[in-house]
């Protein structure tokens, strides 16, 4: 009874850790442009399969080769962002959610011409590699993972607070006039911006290759997730997408273990219905509110 | 009234009679603005009470407030974009003056002639220039057939010519029986139509009188200490 | 105020209506008459979206579930409680506007994004409701992922296409009537400066229901029109947030806010994706897409909105 009680416990938190890493980085396009990036999911599906290219190639461990995936996706980010988001800054929000619906449509139907449906899967030494401890599993893939979710949220807040182009997103997405009075490009920022969200979400999807199945239609399901953390969490809120994704994480292991699977699903879109009628800052009221 | 730990109006209570034009002046952030918008309700006052003809109306949501006879011209300006300035001024007289499509797009012909906008009557509402669009929002919250007005800054911007034909349409407007609130920076302004003037000053009412008592009050013109003073003066 | 020409228009969207009507005793095609019903339904469901979000400027991410409530409705109150198809049709659109109205009123007073995410969450929430409903509590209500399969209707497609022409009017006099009433410059106020708006007199809390309700209660006959025509339904069926998209795309191709914008929106994409679907299904939905670029990029107020504003036309 206890132990399937902690065991579910650790399995959330494990879950929401890999929801942690990566939402954050949607938590960060809407937190600055106020743009809901409904290709997010494509992002991690893009990082994902870098991973799997490389490592169906040459082998290389998908821990090596998420730089690889960082760089790439940091790339697209800033092209797409500069190249077509950008134009629709300004307009009322709906365009934003019509173009990057646009954009998951394309990047994931092009990817299905180019890479099939087929599910695939990286199989390292420690893809169902588990640490025991008193009886408990640890599955370790999730832990890295984990890990790296909490060491993304560090760095970018780090970031944020720290750097030149971090006080300049940050100036930005306070008040994008003032910014541009005080001589900030908008442009530029945004797509910087665009780009780093993109190359942490690639990141996540890079360390998360070697436990989920990787396939071109994988996106929609992660951005429906990444949207409920982030609400949860507080919108454009950094350290939220973590909170929020812990306790979506939690929640869904306790339903998946006393109810459900499936109801642990319908659990999370009504959490997330209630969360934004009665407190659409957030767990921690500190999201923004348009 | 408090935005967070920031009391921007506090200990302020104030009186319209039927009939009256009550000037409201105060330095830039004393409150004038947040204190009219208690009054109409788009904010709930964190304490106070309002009454309107015995009948308290704290806490009613704006459109039932504009509907018992209260409109108020927003500073910064709100025109409904896409609409023409003959839409803009409808949704008033229809919504605010409760009208029925036929008579309410009379009224509307009416206000539109008496603020002077019928040249721009069809244009859209997005592409008038300035001193129309104050002219929008007056006709707007007039088409409403509110009895009471209350003007905030609905002069900035325009140039003397441009002031004197405003003030002119006030006048008609208060001919008409209406009472009038105006808040203005212009002095000009406030001194020449004011019954009575009263100062804010970080949230607190510190003046109240003819407009006369009100220019040479000493915390008045401590208030004012600075570049205001002169304008003052020349009042 | 160009009355006469609104007048004009409305007499001949009343004329075609009514030729519409004698259709079926011309067309000899079934696959024509399947084809214009398509056509016809498609441009009611985008209207019903066009009704709430293109006029308030509220983006409705949810509405298939009305939709899909319609479908329910109508299978469960024919096949548990033998109501025929015409009182069941009219009790989908009912119960779709009373749910409409009770969710409403929480979720209006949310802006922008966060509106649009709760209806979206609300819609997925109801299917994994019905999916998961009967397992969990050990009923046999929604029957989760097996569906339900309606009695059969043993009518023909003419049946169905005089279904949904007289929906498919009233939605788009409907559009007549906001583009023309008092209730429609409150929604149009609304989408312009909701403040505003209500230190105007605009009720907005009300109208916004209105509108919400409205659209939910035609989403609800929509709905249950089609689940009596396909006779099975199951949940990731008649709630697919594809539908969703779908009226949303079709309504902002035509324009979003304008009384033509879905009828143009829906008849072009609908006749896209039948000429196209079939012959490119490898390379549809990735054309969807461009198209769906380009359009926001070049033409962000739709068909019918870039050609008011090009041609300075009021009403169309
Ligand atoms: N929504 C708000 N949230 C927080 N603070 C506010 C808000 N609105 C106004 N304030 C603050 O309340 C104070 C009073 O502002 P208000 O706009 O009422 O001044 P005002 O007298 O109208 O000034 P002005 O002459 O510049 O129009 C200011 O310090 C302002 O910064
Ligand atoms: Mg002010």
């Amino acid at each position: 009874m206890y132990t399937v009680f902690v065991q579910t416990i650790i399995n959330g938190l494990l879950l929401g850790g890999v929801y942690a890493a990566y939402s954050a980085g949607f938590s960060l396009i809407f937190g600055v442009m106020g743009v809901v990036n409904l290709a997010h999911g494509e992002l991690i599906m893009l990082g994902a399969f870098t991973s799997y290219w490389l490592f169906a190639y040459f082998n290389l461990d998908p821990y090596l080769s998420a730089p690889f995936a960082m760089i790439l996706l940091f790339l697209f980010g800033y092209v797409v962002q500069k190249y077509i988001i950008n134009r629709v800054i300004g307009q009322p929000h709906i365009m934003s959610y019509i173009l990057t619906f646009g954009l998951h449509l394309m990047i994931a139907n092009i990817a299905i011409k180019m890479w099939t449906q087929d599910f695939r899967s990286i199989t390292t030494s420690y893809s169902g590699a588990n640490a025991a401890i008193w009886g408990l599993n640890i599955p370790l893939a999730r832990l890295v993972t984990f890990m790296v979710a909490l060491l993304v949220t560090w760095v970018l807040w780090f970031f944020l607070m720290r750097t030149e182009t971090g006080r300049a997103i940050r100036a930005t997405a306070q008040d994008k006039e003032v910014a541009r009075l005080m001589g900030v490009d908008i442009r530029n920022i945004y797509a910087i911006t665009f780009g780093l969200g993109a190359a942490i979400t690639g990141l996540s999807g890079s360390v998360m290759s070697p436990f989920v199945i990787i396939s071109p239609e994988m996106g929609l399901e992660y951005t429906i997730i990444a949207f409920c953390v982030v609400v949860l969490g507080g919108m454009g809120y950094m350290p939220g997408a973590l909170v929020g994704g812990l306790v979506l994480g939690v929640a869904q292991s306790l339903a998946a273990t006393y109810l459900n699977a499936g109801v642990s699903v319908a659990i999370t879109f009504i959490i997330l219905f209630i969360m934004l009628v009665i407190c659409p800052k957030g767990i921690l009221g500190k999201g923004s509110v348009a | 009234m408090k935005f967070g730990a920031l009391a921007a109006v506090q200990m302020v209570s104030f009186s319209l009679n039927p009939g009256e034009i009550l000037g409201m002046i105060g330095p830039n952030g004393a409150g004038k603005t947040t204190l009219l918008n208690c009054v109409i309700g788009i904010h709930k006052p964190t304490s106070g009470k309002i009454f309107l003809n015995q009948i308290d109306i704290t806490g009613m949501k704006p459109h039932k407030i504009c509907r018992m006879g209260l409109a108020k011209t927003s500073q910064i300006m709100e025109p409904f974009m896409a609409m023409t300035v003959f839409e803009n001024v409808l949704v008033g007289a229809l919504h605010g003056g409760r009208m029925r499509m036929r008579p309410a797009t009379e009224q509307t012909e009416k206000v539109i002639e008496l603020v002077g906008l019928k040249q721009y009557a069809y244009k859209l509402s997005g592409s008038i220039p300035v001193p129309a669009r104050r002219r929008l929002e007056l006709a707007r919250a007039l088409a409403s057939g509110a009895n009471i007005l209350l003007l905030d800054e609905n002069m900035a911007g325009l140039n003397p010519h441009e002031i004197d034909e405003a003030l002119e349409i006030l006048k008609k407007i208060r001919n008409s029986g209406k009472s009038l609130i105006v808040i203005e920076h212009i002095m000009r302004v406030v001194m020449g139509i004011s019954d009575r003037i009263i100062v804010l000053n970080y949230g607190s009412k510190i003046a109240e009188g003819f407009p006369e008592e009100v220019v040479n009050d000493e915390t008045v013109i401590k208030a004012y200490l600075g570049g205001k003073l002169s304008s003052l003066k020349v009042a | 105020m160009n009355f006469k020409i609104d007048r004009i228009i409305l007499i001949i969207f009343l004329g075609i209506t009514a030729a519409l009507a004698f259709l079926p005793n011309f067309v000899e095609s079934e696959y024509l008459l399947r084809l214009i019903t398509v056509v016809i339904f498609w441009i009611g469901i985008a209207g019903c979206w066009n009704m709430m979000s293109g006029y308030t400027g509220y983006i409705d991410f949810g509405p298939v579930v009305y939709f899909g409530i319609g479908s329910y409705v109508v299978a469960i109150a024919m096949t548990k409680y033998g109501i025929p198809f015409f009182p069941s049709l009219f009790i989908s659109g009912l119960i779709s506007g009373s749910v409409a109205f009770l969710v409403g009123i929480p979720t209006l007073r949310l802006k922008g994004a966060y509106f649009a995410i709760a209806t979206f969450a609300f819609a997925e929430a109801m299917k994994q409701i019905a999916l998961e409903f009967d397992r969990t509590f050990s009923v046999s209500f929604f029957q989760g992922s097996d569906g339900i399969t309606l009695p059969i209707s043993g009518h023909d497609n003419s049946f169905f296409f005089y279904c949904v022409l007289p929906v498919t009017f009233l939605v788009v006099l409907a559009h007549y009537y906001i583009e023309h009433s008092k209730f429609g410059y409150g929604l149009k106020a609304i989408k312009e400066a909701e403040t505003a708006a209500e230190i105007s007199g605009v009720n907005t809390t009300a109208n916004k229901l209105g509108a919400y309700v409205s659209s939910a209660f035609f989403l609800g006959l929509f709905g249950a029109i089609e689940a009596y025509w396909i006779t099975y339904i199951t949940p990731s069926d008649v709630f697919n947030v594809q539908k969703t998209v779908q009226m949303v795309i079709m309504t902002l191709l035509g324009g979003m806010g304008t009384f033509l914008g879905p009828v143009v929106g829906a008849t072009f994409l609908t006749l896209i994706s039948e000429s196209l679907g079939a012959r490119f299904v490898e390379y549809y939905l990735i054309m969807i897409g461009g198209i769906i670029i380009v359009a926001i990029l070049i033409m962000p107020n739709g068909i019918i909105g870039s050609l008011k504003i090009r041609k300075k036309l009021r009403f169309i």
